[in-house]
């Protein structure tokens, strides 16, 4: 054995059995019908065996699906929104303009704010008598009860991540944006391309590499999306909100059925493991 | 085919001048070299011509348009930049055609033809990512001349290329230029450049055009120091001296070098003495006097250092040790603030 392997060894076993641990740990629970209520420590779960049942229960679990269905209607719907508001602030703040600093300071604030503020703050918002309708009342008398109407609380929640979410999509973008050669547009610029020739020909190829390092880290956010919609809405009204982290929340904390929840936890894991993979090398082309 | 002229063109970075108020005509089918050392604002001219700077004041004209509210995708010029600004995604090809292609217009046999003109022909199809700087170059003036603008604008286009192949690109491009007839606008810090291919050259220094004429023309009658000095390698000697009138002429006592032979013209006081290494005769009879210091043999010529005055002998030339006589012949005179009596 090389000495540099033999002197890391221990610390190697460590690491490994720290971010093993709680996968396997999660396997051993899976396979059992144990559950903290059950009196028996965590250890004593093969006294629960039920071997695959919690697995075959997953097809069947149809408040899952619907969960799983929100959550990438929530997904498909931010993402983009949040991609296409970044890209036009981006393009705007490549050039110079008066204000530019302060407005820039004001954009990218939404992503310091605490989700659990940011939550707070939607609530408010959109309340029955709240800011939100009673600018809405311009246009004549409203009384839209945002939170309480399943379609457009999943609205609201919307709205709320696009608040906080575009500004990341922004800077990244901008970042890229601002990497784009600029004698290269010049150069496209005289021999006679439109701006949106120059963007599609130029701007866009350059950012192939940015744009889906972005896209790639807002849609794993998006899927896990929890904190600020939780505070907004609870999952409801009723499970009309209800995401898969809300989900996986509620069924951890009210139904205590821990061994289904680590069954739930590993599919999850395993699918959008793959899921990613797929999408990350369709991107790259 | 345009001419541009440029009236009272100027450009300040806040409160840096840049350009100070430049006149200068360019005429239709002319080779006009812009040539000035780094920094002296050639390239804040020629972005203001192609649009990409705004002019601080002044107008331009193409022919008798005022381009003025004209942005820089409609003026119509090719412009090759010094860092030619490949679009290093793309093929050989997509660069050629890619002013074509904007424009809708099919490139059919036009990107063959120009391939061909540059001998890229069997690079086309190959990414343009990693060629070399000499191919770089060839691409870029291809690329402006497949558009066959009527103005064509080149930024420093040979000095990042080695120096066997700028030779090579200069006899090229004076050559496309004469088949296309554009005017062609060059700018160039390198007066062998500018001496070589130019109809006319423009003298630039700090901001300020300093003179405009043939090669021969601010070769032999430079319109001040600064002129005499930066064009010719080596440049014009120039010594100070007093003038000292005698009768109808001037001669111009040098101090210790001594005094010189009878000039045409009136002139007082101090003033510069200036005349070209290549007119230096050695001449024991000559009052001039000064001691060989060094001398340097390059090829085909060899430039003798007479303390501060350089000479420049063909190869062979015995070349006498000590105090020389020597007579400087076609001399020009400057007064005090450099400009040419
Ligand atoms: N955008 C700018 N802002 C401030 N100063 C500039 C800018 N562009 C050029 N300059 C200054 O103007 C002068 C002329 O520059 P330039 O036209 O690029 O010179 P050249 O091409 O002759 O080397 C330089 O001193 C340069 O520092
Ligand atoms: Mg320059």
């Amino acid at each position: 054995m090389k000495l540099g392997l033999r002197l890391t060894l221990p610390a190697q076993v460590l690491v490994l059995f720290i971010s093993v641990f709680p996968l396997l740990m999660q396997l051993y629970i899976s396979l059992t019908d144990w559950s903290p209520l059950s009196g028996a420590p965590w250890p004593r779960a093969w006294e629960f065996w039920n071997s695959f049942a919690n697995y075959t229960d997953i097809p069947g679990d149809r408040r899952l699906w619907a969960a799983l269905g929100r959550t990438l209607l929530v997904m498909v719907i931010c993402v983009p929104v949040e991609f296409l508001l970044g890209l036009g602030l981006g393009l705007l703040f490549v050039e110079d303009f008066p204000g530019k600093k302060l407005a820039y300071s004001i954009l990218i604030m939404p992503m310091m704010v605490v989700p659990a503020v940011a939550g707070y703050m939607f609530f408010m918002l959109f309340q029955s008598g709240g800011p939100v309708n009673d600018l809405l009342s311009v246009f004549g008398p409203v009384t839209i009860a945002w939170l309480s109407d399943p379609w457009l609380a999943l609205v609201a929640v919307m709205v709320a991540d696009i608040w906080q979410w575009t500004p990341l999509m922004f800077l990244i973008l901008l970042a890229g944006l601002v990497g784009v050669p600029q004698d290269q547009l010049r150069a496209a610029t005289l021999l006679g391309a439109s701006p949106w020739q120059r963007f599609r020909t130029i701007t866009l190829p350059r950012m192939k590499v940015i744009i889906t390092i972005a896209l790639a880290i807002r849609a794993i956010e998006a899927f896990k999306i929890f904190d600020t919609l939780y505070i907004m809405t609870g999952g409801g009204p009723g499970v009309a909100t209800e995401t898969i982290s809300v989900y996986f929340y509620k069924i951890t904390t009210n139904d205590l059925i821990w061994g289904y929840v680590a069954a739930l936890a590993l599919f999850i894991l395993v699918s959008l493991s793959i899921a990613a993979q797929f999408a990350m090398k369709r991107m790259a082309r | 085919m345009t001419a541009i002229h440029l009236q009272g063109l100027t450009k300040r970075f806040g409160p840096f001048t840049a350009l100070q108020p430049m006149d200068l005509e360019i005429r239709d089918g002319e080779f006009l070299a812009l040539l000035g050392p780094s920094g002296c604002g050639k390239s804040t001219t020629m972005n203001m011509i192609a649009g990409m700077e705004k002019p601080t004041g002044g107008r331009i004209l193409f022919g008798d348009r005022d381009m003025g509210a004209v942005p820089m995708a409609r003026r119509g010029v090719g412009f090759v930049f010094q860092n030619y600004a490949i679009f290093t995604h793309m093929t050989v090809r997509q660069n050629l055609d890619y002013g074509l292609r904007m424009a809708g217009v099919d490139p059919g046999p036009r990107t063959a033809a120009m391939a061909e003109l540059l001998g890229l022909t069997d690079l086309l199809d190959r990414p343009s990512q990693g060629l070399s700087v000499n191919i770089l170059q060839r691409l870029a003036i291809g690329r402006s001349a497949i558009m066959e603008p009527a103005i064509f604008l080149l930024d420093e286009p040979l000095s990042n290329v080695d120096a066997a192949f700028r030779a090579v690109m200069r006899t090229e491009l004076k050559s496309l230029q004469r088949q296309f007839r554009q005017t062609m606008v060059y700018v160039t810090h390198d007066q062998l450049e500018a001496m070589t291919m130019a109809d006319r050259i423009a003298v630039m220094d700090h901001g300020v055009l300093q003179q405009v004429g043939t090669p021969l023309q601010v070769y032999n009658r430079p319109a001040n120091t600064f002129v005499a000095r930066f064009l010719g390698a080596p440049g014009m000697n120039l010594l100070p001296g007093h003038a000292v009138q005698s009768g109808s002429a001037v001669q111009v006592d040098l101090g210790p070098i001594g005094l010189t032979p009878p000039l045409p013209g009136p002139a007082s006081g101090p003033v510069t003495y200036g005349f070209r290494p290549e007119e230096v005769t050695l001449d024991p009879a000559s009052p001039l006097k000064l001691p060989v210091t060094h001398v340097e043999r390059i090829g085909a010529r060899c430039i003798v250092h007479l303390g501060p005055v350089k000479a420049v002998f063909p190869a062979g030339t015995e070349i006498p040790s000590g105090v020389v006589g020597f007579t400087p012949g076609k001399p020009c005179l400057f007064d005090a603030k450099g400009g040419r009596i």
